[in-house]
């Protein structure tokens, strides 16, 4: 177990390696093509060659492979993966905000979001497929299958569009009338963001993003239960005259959460993407909600620096999930 | 066994009947014989219609905007614009009509080009395995890392002052080149694990005895076989295209103005849905809604049909 938590660890560190060589050629390409962004930094003004010179040096642009078109520019990737070392992702324009500054202010939302998130994820998700497995073949079966069908058909961008521009507005009014304007219901159904009540706004877009989510779940929970109600222990169990909610529980349940675990990896990454957009319609001060604001404004170091940042995130949720799973089931081979 | 009715199922069999039949034939019958594949299969057919021959439905050109005559509500039968008209006084039916291309259009080409690298680099690393087989797949997990959007996001607005032109095509390059780019790892791995499962099939071995070449291996006796679980992905991959594509747009990075899709129409009327004008987001929402509800429905419907293992 130990060589191959090491082995894994390893790979992990491997591949964020290469991402950061992708993004950095990704990045080094735009600049070719673009023109060096230093410019951006005067503006309107015609900057004198000292000026430009200083800075670029600021914003380390002044390698002379930036201006030659398919240079892969090795020399700033090295210095860039050692900036990535000490923890310095990069600043905004302005430079008077470290991007790592940034998203420590911005974390804790994302953290809340995430939450609510997971919790969605497992109560949907866990809930309804289990039903479905259960009453396989019937109504509802069929109409847990419809509305896992129909969640695929709403990306969180449309749901959250719907939700925020039609629904929000009129059930807050009637919210306001009944409970008063600083109720709980009432702060829920609020159409942005409010820092005060960070829990009470982030409750409906998280679980509108964790619903997206959670059709994913419902087919896998459904699927890998299915599995398990013919499997031989199960009919072990109810040989053995044990009560349908106890092997329901402790046979099947259990042994199917295995698989489940898995999918949190890749409905993970995606939760992220959908995380940028929920935040940033929501003007939720979250991770996601500085990644949009940064792509509107055009802050292209802010968004790499983000983007790099995010995907050591999803990365070691990766790692974490395999090492997971490797612990919970047995027979997982580890070489 | 001289029965006739038997010898004529062997001859039938022999003739390739039922064996010819088998996935896609039998596929085809299980999904005609189910109502929702096919109203999902009409939905989509017409926006594909609609966005090849956009004139068929109007006549307006949907540039040629008067802004005396903005916001005006749907008129239905009794005026020059059914749908009405939107704040700059651009005529809605016709903005309608004429955005449904380039949602599909880059749908189609992002998911075919997806589908094609996937077969390419799967066959390859599937059936040759050693070095390319670790190349493929270690740049299968580096591109998995980064989430689709998120990429597009970074791509798209470093290259954002990048002009390709201003032709139909030009404007979808940039979103058209970034998705692919992030989109065929699927495909990929799906094709990888179906050759490594067929590769070594009897008739496959049967073939590379008689002498037959690596590329006639491939495409005559590996590749057939292992398209179908890749073909069930495709109604709902071009789905995530068209959602995705609405996204960006939203965000002002996808498809840009002067060029209309559904995207950039939703991300222009949303301020005006509480001012009193609800239809300028419902139309556009409404076309968007359709067109992936019907193709997610296909292609679930597709997915239980080619998945032997589902039945």
């Amino acid at each position: 177990m130990g060589s191959y938590v090491a082995r894994r660890v390893l790979q992990g560190i491997f591949t964020l390696f290469l991402v950061f060589f992708l993004l950095h050629v990704l990045t080094t390409l735009a600049i070719q093509v673009n023109g060096n962004p230093a410019l951006a930094f005067f503006g309107e003004k015609v900057p004198t060659q000292s000026q430009l010179l200083e800075v670029k040096k600021r914003y380390n642009l002044d390698d002379p492979c930036f201006e030659q078109l398919g240079n892969p520019c090795l020399r700033p990737f090295v210095e860039r993966l050692n900036a990535y070392l000490h923890g310095d992702f990069g600043t905004n324009l302005r430079g008077d905000q470290a991007v790592t500054e940034m998203v420590a202010t911005a974390a804790p939302n994302t953290l809340r979001l995430f939450t609510v998130v997971t919790i969605t994820w497992l109560i949907v998700g866990m809930l309804l497929g289990s039903l479905a497995a259960r009453f396989r073949g019937r109504l509802p079966d069929h109409s847990i299958r419809s509305l896992s069908i129909l969640i695929d058909a709403f990306p969180v961008f449309v749901m959250l569009l719907v939700y925020k521009y039609i629904v929000a507005v009129p059930v807050e009014r009637w919210m306001d009338d009944r409970f008063g304007d600083e109720a709980f219901p009432t702060l829920m159904f609020k159409p942005s963001f409010d820092p005060d009540h960070p829990w009470a706004t982030v409750v409906v877009p998280g679980f509108l993003l964790g619903v997206t989510g959670s059709a994913a779940f419902i087919r896998l929970v459904r699927a890998s239960q299915l599995e398990n109600y013919h499997a031989d222990y199960v009919r072990t169990a109810r040989a053995k005259g044990l009560g349908d909610a106890r092997v329901t529980v402790f046979h099947i349940i259990r042994n199917s959460s295995i698989p489940v675990v898995t999918a949190i990896g890749f409905v993970f990454a995606d939760a992220l993407a959908g995380a940028v957009i929920t935040e940033g319609l929501m003007n939720i001060y979250g991770m996601g909600g500085l990644l949009w604001r940064a792509v509107r404004e055009s802050e292209v170091s802010v968004v790499a620096g983000m983007v790099s940042l995010l995907a050591v995130v999803v990365l070691v949720v990766n790692v974490l999930v395999d090492l997971a799973y490797a612990a919970l089931d047995p027979r997982i081979r580890y070489d | 066994m001289t029965d006739p009715t038997t010898a004529a199922n062997i001859a039938a069999e022999s003739h390739g009947g039922p064996v010819a039949r088998s996935l896609w034939a039998e596929a085809f019958r299980t999904l005609s014989r189910r109502p929702s594949v096919i109203i999902a299969a009409v939905v989509v057919a017409f926006f594909v219609v609609v966005a090849a021959f956009p004139t068929l439905f109007t006549r307006t050109d949907p540039q040629r905007c008067d802004i005396r005559q903005s916001k005006i509500r749907p008129q239905w039968f009794d005026g020059p614009h059914p749908f009405g008209t939107d704040l700059h006084g651009c005529d809605l039916l016709a903005q309608l009509v004429h955005g449904a291309r380039p949602s599909l259009l880059l749908a189609a080409i992002v998911v075919g080009s997806s589908v094609l690298i996937g077969l390419v680099l799967g066959s390859l690393a599937g059936y040759y395995l050693g070095v390319i087989d670790a190349v493929v797949s270690r740049a299968v997990e580096v591109f998995l890392v980064i989430p689709l959007l998120l990429a597009a996001l970074l791509v798209l607005s470093i290259f954002r002052n990048v002009d390709f032109g201003d032709g139909q095509l030009a404007v979808l390059a940039p979103p058209a080149i970034v998705l692919t780019m992030f989109a065929w790892m699927g495909y990929t791995r799906y094709v990888r694990a179906s050759v490594l499962e067929t590769k070594n099939l009897d008739y496959v071995v049967a073939a590379r005895v008689l002498g037959a070449s690596d590329l006639r291996i491939i495409f005559r006796h590996i590749l057939p076989n292992a398209i179908a679980p890749v073909t069930a992905l495709i109604p709902t991959a071009v789905a995530g295209i068209i959602a995705a594509e609405a996204t960006l747009a939203f965000l002002g990075i996808g498809v840009r103005p002067p060029a209309i899709s559904w995207g950039i129409m939703i991300s222009n009327s949303t301020d005006w849905f509480t001012g009193g004008y609800p239809h300028l987001l419902l139309f556009p929402l409404a076309c968007l809604i359709a067109t992936i509800l019907a193709l997610v429905v296909l292609g679930d419907a597709l997915r239980d049909a080619l998945d032997p293992k589902l039945r």
